[in-house]
């Protein structure tokens, strides 16, 4: 069980590509525990990528059950995600999103409304679901993590973050 | 350090921003928070400034004359100390769309309704839409509900205004997404 650092914008390593998991090796398991404990200490989060804690692999976890508005949509509860890909997306909504890496700043993002994704689980199974609404926009931002996209790079409009967020 | 408050507003065309912070950069300013816009045929700026080595209005001296020659009117509002920060909103953020054919007293009315009740407005637009014939008002406001509000009161409040103004309103709750 670890709590590691968030990463704050302008780390550069919020800005890479992330590096497929080879081997899914102890540090993996690992990793997955620490992006999940660091999650659930962070209270506020819904989900959280590797390069979020400095760790340029592609790996992410997301959890929307525990969110006010996450738990009243169909969800997938904690979903731990190792190589995620999109392979199938439909529809379009947009959504206010902040992000733990860039604090201060919310934005209006165009998110997929349903999207596919196949990943493999913390038991190295192959996974391939179907996220909707809060859950896939979770996801959706997560997965741009791993790509060196923050929410920045998508967004329409900027808001003062108007929220007093979760002091650790 | 003390901070400025900078307004400037002038017809638009290419270039105004270019000007105002080559302006600003060359004087040694600092540009903290801003925002620009078209608003009708004008650009409009405001923007919180300041410089480690002006602490008075006075000391501006002549640094916007070239830009009030090309026709931009400038204003500087100086901030009492700790002004350039933003207090602590506490509660739920809710977004009101106002749309119809335009009459007087559209936006008092529906601001009336929320500043009556303490409730801070964060942002507002407003445009006139449609034709000269047929002009239509269309509003968007985003209002924080304090804790013992719920965005069916204000749903409430609005639909009474819907029936008054004959106009539509939508309330919908802004969620934000911490991620």
């Amino acid at each position: 069980m670890a709590v590691k650092e968030v990463l704050v914008y302008p780390d550069s390593r919020l800005k890479k590509n992330c590096a497929p998991i080879v081997s899914f090796d102890e540090s993996v398991e690992q990793l997955l525990q620490d992006l999940v404990d660091t999650m659930v200490d962070a209270g506020h989060s819904v989900g959280i990528a590797a390069p979020q804690l400095g760790d340029l692999r592609r790996a992410a976890v997301v959890d929307v059950s525990k969110s006010k508005l996450g738990k009243k949509q169909e969800n997938h509860g904690l979903l731990q995600m190792v190589n995620p890909e999109i392979i199938e997306k439909e529809g379009s909504q947009i959504v206010r999103e902040g992000c733990m890496s860039v604090p201060e700043y919310t934005g209006n993002v165009t998110r997929f409304e349903s999207i596919i994704i196949q990943f493999l689980d913390q038991n190295q199974q192959l996974q391939v679901i179907r996220a909707e609404g809060f859950e896939a926009i979770a996801i959706q931002h997560e997965l741009d993590h791993l790509d060196g996209f923050l929410f920045l790079d998508r967004v329409s409009s900027l808001k003062t973050d108007l929220f007093r967020r979760k002091q650790k | 350090m003390q901070h400025f408050a900078l307004t400037i507003i002038g017809r638009d065309r290419p270039g105004i921003v270019s000007q105002v912070t080559e302006t600003l950069f060359q004087g040694g300013f600092n540009i903290a928070d801003s925002s620009c816009s078209i608003l009708g045929g004008q650009f409009s700026m405001i923007l919180i400034i300041s410089n480690p080595d002006i602490s008075t209005k006075e000391e501006f001296s002549d640094t916007f004359t070239p830009l009030e020659e090309s026709n931009l009117s400038v204003y500087i509002r100086t901030l009492k100390p700790g002004g350039e920060i933003r207090s602590e909103l506490e509660g739920e953020l809710c977004m009101i769309s106002v749309y119809g054919a335009d009459k007087p007293g559209i936006v008092y009315q529906v601001a009336k309704e929320l500043g009556d009740r303490n409730i801070n407005i964060t942002d507002l637009n407003t445009k006139l839409v449609g034709d000269k014939q047929k002009p239509v008002y269309v509003m968007m406001l985003e209002a924080m509900l304090p804790e013992n509000t719920e965005i069916e009161e204000v749903e409430s409040w609005m639909e009474e205004l819907k029936q008054k103004l004959q106009v539509d309103i939508s309330v919908r709750s802004l969620v934000v997404m911490e991620l």
